[in-house]
């Protein structure tokens, strides 16, 4: 797998070989998205692109042929609809085969659908899809590490949006009554909605500020800084302390082809074989304009 | 504490409850209870295993979340509140988070039917409808305080989602002597035999039924009553077999909105297999915001009293078809 080739066993990637593992991952949703026929979230994908890979290449302690291992770290992806994503950062981490996504992606039967089932591909934690779910389901799954006395992490990716739900300060307020410092909540803020821009229709500002007054540890990154990933995930509070973190990570929907970069028309869409290479071209010429 | 009661005797199924799962908590290591503040009778579990004890406070779709979350990490959680608020504000996490993995999250709760003097913000009458709705999930509705016990005992081995409700549970008659009949998930139970008709019933209004029956027997007639308080899935055998065994006529009777429940699936059932009935009567809650008063004057009111329940059997055991 591309990992092996990169990195050695054992051994986890340095900030430039993530920096490259993030830009394979974006060429490949893009494929993916020139490929299938249908729609695909492609904005909250290449949002949280960089964060599936800090997360999935250096900060989750998971092993692609051990799924069930008790002590390995959850991850339960509460924006379900950036499956695409998190099926590509796991197939790249050695889960699954690229080709078999890409092959059968969102057909009749397929593992690999809109939204992830973890009935239908083992692998994944839990069933996700509607928003606000994926907090409290961490909090469960925390609780019961807790409860065993293991001491792995459970840490969940929400997008802004989705902190509109109640059920997600139900479960904010629940994880720091009860003390859940092996939680983290990974927050993709990319301030848009799949129709607006969220501080148009929905306040969240000021959104650290929320979150520390429910009693959380409050982390405020820019979510493209694979350094600031790294240093964020380094900093975590030990599993067995007493605050639950949240990781808010400032992020561009659309990030790194910049036809889509803020762009209310590509929270989903489908790319053409001609916008597939336009898109690909945007790519290369946003990474050559960051590394300069 | 052990159990102790004396048949045809009042128990609280609450107190059950609190009893059996404190039982079940030394024998299931993975055993969590959880409630959104409606813990009272819980206390017993609470204090023999803290660590597996949560309440969320005022947070039903949290609680039902968190509960989904230690399944999936291999743990046997049970939900305990107040039904109105937790097939309804927790609808979708049931459905989501529980059902569609199929987790072995068990719903029990109280106050389903017009019981309780709350008013309608307090009465879970669509319950039924609503869970009898999602695929994975058993539903049931229990009348005898003990069979409670008995049901959360099988539901530890049980792999899909449950729903167990309860009226009140504080004051709740004792209809089966223990031992006596075939507690099941699929099987109705034969409360009483007889062959003039059958009246189908579940939860709180199984002990009005069999008043009904006994004030009947004194005319001579002989009423069958059946406890199905298995709904989904229920006990099709025993619908088409009391068809035959009870001249085709049928009464269901049910603390729940009169379509949608019992008497709904009963209906299914009768005309999917080409049963032939020469009578069917429902008696539930009508369409309506029920209002005030005590479960037995909102019952008369509502039209599914026990007087009620005596003229709709007199009614089906006269029909000529």
């Amino acid at each position: 797998m591309v990992r092996e080739s990169l990195v050695p066993v054992g051994e986890r990637p340095d900030v430039a070989q993530l920096e490259d593992l993030a830009f394979e991952l974006r060429q490949k949703l893009l494929h993916l998205c020139g490929t299938y026929e249908g729609a695909v979230h492609i904005g909250g994908d290449l949002s949280s692109a960089d964060i599936f890979t800090a997360l999935f290449e250096y900060g989750l302690t998971v092993d692609p042929t051990d799924i069930a291992n008790p002590s390995r770290d959850r991850f339960v992806l509460s924006k379900g609809h950036a499956a695409v994503a998190m099926y590509i950062a796991m197939a790249i981490r050695g889960f699954f085969s690229y080709d078999g996504i890409v092959q059968t992606y969102g057909q009749l039967d397929s593992a690999y659908g809109m939204h992830p089932c973890k009935v239908q591909l083992p692998g994944v934690e839990a069933s996700t899809g509607s928003l606000g779910h994926g907090l409290p389901l961490a909090v469960g799954m925390a609780l019961s590490a807790r409860g065993r006395g293991e001491t792995h992490r459970v840490v969940t990716l929400m997008g802004d949006g989705e902190t509109g739900e109640g059920s997600v300060w139900e479960a904010a307020l629940v994880a720091s009554s009860n003390k859940l410092g092996n939680l983290v909540a990974f927050i993709d803020r990319n301030r848009q909605l799949m129709t607006s821009f969220d501080e148009e229709r929905v306040n969240l500002e000021p959104y650290p500020d929320k979150w520390a007054a429910f009693g959380w540890n409050v982390v405020h990154i820019d979510g493209h800084d694979m350094g600031a990933l790294v240093g964020a995930i380094d900093g975590l509070p030990a599993p067995d302390s007493d605050k639950p973190t949240v990781v808010i990570c400032e992020t561009v929907k659309g990030k790194g082809v910049d036809f889509m970069e803020h762009n209310l028309a590509w929270h989903a869409g489908s790319l053409g074989a001609a916008d597939l290479e336009r898109a690909m071209e945007a790519l290369e010429a946003s990474r050559e304009k960051e590394s300069v | 504490m052990p159990i102790t009661f004396t048949f045809g005797e009042f128990l609280g199924a609450r107190s059950v409850i609190g009893t059996t799962l404190a039982e079940l908590g030394d024998e299931y290591p993975n055993l969590w209870v959880l409630t959104p503040d409606i813990g009272a009778t819980l206390v017993e579990f609470r204090d023999k295993f803290p660590e597996r004890f949560l309440d969320v406070g005022l947070a039903e779709q949290a609680c039902v979340g968190v509960a989904a979350g230690l399944a999936y990490d291999g743990n046997i959680p049970v939900v305990s509140g107040m039904l109105p608020f937790l097939s309804m504000r927790a609808l979708e996490q049931i459905r989501t988070d529980v059902c569609y993995p199929n987790l072995p999250v068990k719903i029990i709760g109280t106050h389903g039917g017009l019981v309780g003097n709350g008013g309608s913000t307090h009465y879970a009458v669509e319950d039924l409808t609503l869970m009898g709705a999602l695929t994975n999930m058993t539903v049931t509705s229990i009348g005898d305080p003990l069979m409670v016990g008995e049901v959360l005992r099988q539901s530890m081995s049980m792999t899909g989602s449950l729903y167990i409700r309860l009226a009140v549970g504080k004051k709740d008659k004792v209809l089966y002597e223990p031992g006596t009949h075939d507690i099941r998930i699929g099987k109705g139970i034969i409360a009483r035999e007889g062959t003039d008709a059958t009246i189908f019933t579940h939860g709180t209004t199984v002990a009005q039924a069999l008043d009904a029956a006994d004030e009947l027997a004194k005319d001579g007639r002989s009423i069958r009553v059946i406890d199905m308080w298995t709904l989904k899935p229920i006990d099709q055998e025993l619908i088409i077999r009391s068809a035959a065994e009870t001249d085709g006529r049928f009464v269901v009777l049910e603390d729940h909105l009169a379509y949608g429940g019992l008497a709904t699936r009963i209906a299914d059932v009768v005309t999917d297999n080409g049963v032939h009935l020469k009578a069917f009567e429902r008696l539930g809650i009508p369409q309506v915001y029920a209002g005030f008063g005590e479960d037995e004057q909102l019952r008369d009111k509502h039209g599914y009293g026990l007087e009620a329940t005596i003229a709709a059997i007199r009614r089906v055991i006269a029909a000529q078809p």
